[in-house]
């Protein structure tokens, strides 16, 4: 179980992070939705102590993490947002090297290495250095790495930025695998319809504090199940509706080109961020 | 076993950039010694000028080595790979980190500094390097690897270590008795540069090279940065809020 407490990050005089309290159950797929700037890739280095709080705290399994806390490192893993990896090293050096960073025996990273390179396609590459890779292979590698040390939490900060949309299919798939094996995952993605599908819960983040958190579809019935698009000179114009028949009574009166459809999440978050904006 | 790993990480570096590491330690202590040695050709106490000048280029040697091997490549990982995300996430002890960088980079000063013992061995100077030269000459590269982690953690872009050699590294490299005997500069200006640690390891290291009784208290100078670098990286990694 992951918990914040009053979890918050001052940078210099710009409040990141506002006092967020937060419990992610064990084996949850949790999502953290929200605009650039919101605060989430802060939240998950705090996470993994790249950052620490400026106050608040983070309790894994109701132990509280810090720098010091091997037991509880050695339960995360980390895809961050960017290619944190050494250059010059090639594929088979990164993963050895961060298998090694695990106290993993060495003939095991190995053994694991082989499955997880067979898995991902890296195989016929395993010997090209880290700066020959494109994005895609360099993403897939941090996955590997990621998973070589068997995590309990999976720690994902925008994982398939830069993957194709087959890469990108594989590693949602991947993900449910992983999450129905038992391995708790905490995501934040730009690609909302998929966290509406993988995730249990999700919060909404805006201007460092959590708007709400709830279930995708509970989010979407408070917001209205049915949404109209209203295309006006200015651009569309959406109104949600909590029944069909209030929606089609609205589409009625209107005369410009308009469609009816069921609301997502990626409604939900334009909603929420588009507030906030305003 | 943190220590070991982080050996393993530098020795595969190694092992990868071995002629270069080896060319880069090579070229500027062969020109000190040819250009001052062969070329300006003097004496020293009646003694051939080369004879003076090798125990200090075997000296700065290993402060280059030692602090060129760990604070460049610890800057760009920090700053530019975000390599050093992977170690800070890991269950690694981040002390074992420290300390592994610190061994790693004294062990390259040591093989900087052998390539140039190897290069004059030839000559036959007579001078004397033995056991406890090397050991000196580990501590030293020791400090100059804990004050390569202490800058590349205070850098904040790439310029900022080669700005830091620039102003520090260098003059020390040729002010610490390491080309002449500090003994001629005014006072204030010469115990100052008595208590940098590349001045002790010069005095020491040409103490046992020409068979003269010398003092070892420098050794404690030396364990006297060593710590306070060492606890200064320490304070860094554990306590730094935003690495």
């Amino acid at each position: 179980m992951i918990e914040l407490r009053h979890l918050t990050k001052i940078f210099d005089n710009s409040t990141a992070v506002d006092a967020i309290d937060l419990i992610i159950k064990s084996g949850e797929f949790f999502g953290l939705l929200g605009p650039n700037g919101a605060g989430k890739t802060t939240t998950i280095s705090m996470l993994s102590t790249l950052l620490l709080p400026s106050s608040g705290e983070i309790l894994i399994d109701k132990e509280l993490l810090s720098r010091k806390r091997q037991d509880l490192k050695q339960k995360i893993s980390v895809i961050t947002q960017e290619y944190s990896m050494r250059q010059d090293m090639d594929m088979d050096e990164i993963m050895e090297y961060q298998g090694r960073l695990y106290f993993i025996p060495v003939r095991k990273i190995r053994a694991r290495t082989e499955e997880l390179f067979a898995f991902a396609g890296l195989t016929e590459h395993r010997h090209k250095t880290i700066r020959k890779l494109s994005g895609g292979m360099k993403r897939k590698l941090m996955v590997c790495r990621a998973l070589l040390t068997e995590p309990q939490i999976l720690l994902l900060d925008e994982p398939t930025a830069g993957m194709d949309a087959i890469s990108r299919r594989q590693m949602w798939n991947l993900l449910r695998q992983l999450n129905e094996q038992g391995i708790t995952i905490l995501l934040t993605t730009h690609y909302i319809e998929e966290a509406q599908s993988l995730c249990h819960r999700v919060a909404l983040m805006n201007d460092g504090k959590l708007t709400d958190v709830d279930t995708p579809a509970h989010l979407i019935e408070k917001l209205g199940a049915f949404a109209v698009d209203e295309l006006r000179p200015e651009g569309v114009r959406s109104r949600y509706f909590p029944g069909r028949e209030q929606a089609i009574a609205y589409l009625s009166g209107i005369k410009g080109r308009c469609t009816l459809r069921d609301t997502t999440l990626e409604d939900v978050f334009v909603e929420q961020a588009g507030k906030h904006l305003s | 076993m943190g220590i070991i790993t982080i050996l393993w990480e530098k020795w595969r570096e190694f092992v990868r950039d071995f002629s270069r590491i080896t060319l880069a330690a090579m070229v500027a202590p062969l020109m000190y010694l040819i250009v001052f040695g062969w070329g300006i050709r003097t004496t020293m106490n009646g003694q051939p000028y080369l004879y003076f000048l090798i125990p200090g280029v075997v000296s700065l040697t290993t402060m280059n080595g030692s602090f060129n091997a760990i604070a460049q490549n610890l800057n760009v990982q920090r700053l530019y790979e975000k390599a050093f995300d992977q170690v800070i996430i890991s269950p690694t002890p981040l002390w074992q980190f420290i300390a592994g960088q610190i061994i790693a980079g004294a062990l390259r000063g040591l093989y900087a500094g052998g390539i140039i013992l190897l290069l004059v061995f030839p000559i036959k100077t007579g001078l004397v390097f033995n056991f406890l030269s090397f050991i000196i000459l580990f501590l030293n590269g020791a400090v100059f690897s804990s004050i390569g982690i202490v800058v590349s953690f205070l850098a904040r872009n790439h310029a900022d270590v080669p700005r830091f050699s620039n102003y520090f590294i260098m003059p020390m490299a040729y002010l610490c008795n390491t080309f002449f005997s500090t003994d001629n500069i005014p006072h204030g200006a010469r115990e100052l540069i008595a208590i940098l640690p590349l001045s002790q390891t010069s005095r020491m290291i040409r103490g046992i090279a020409s068979g003269v009784q010398t003092s070892l208290a420098g050794i404690l100078f030396l364990l006297l940065y060593l710590t306070v670098c060492t606890g200064i990286a320490l304070i860094f990694v554990y306590q730094k809020k935003n690495l």
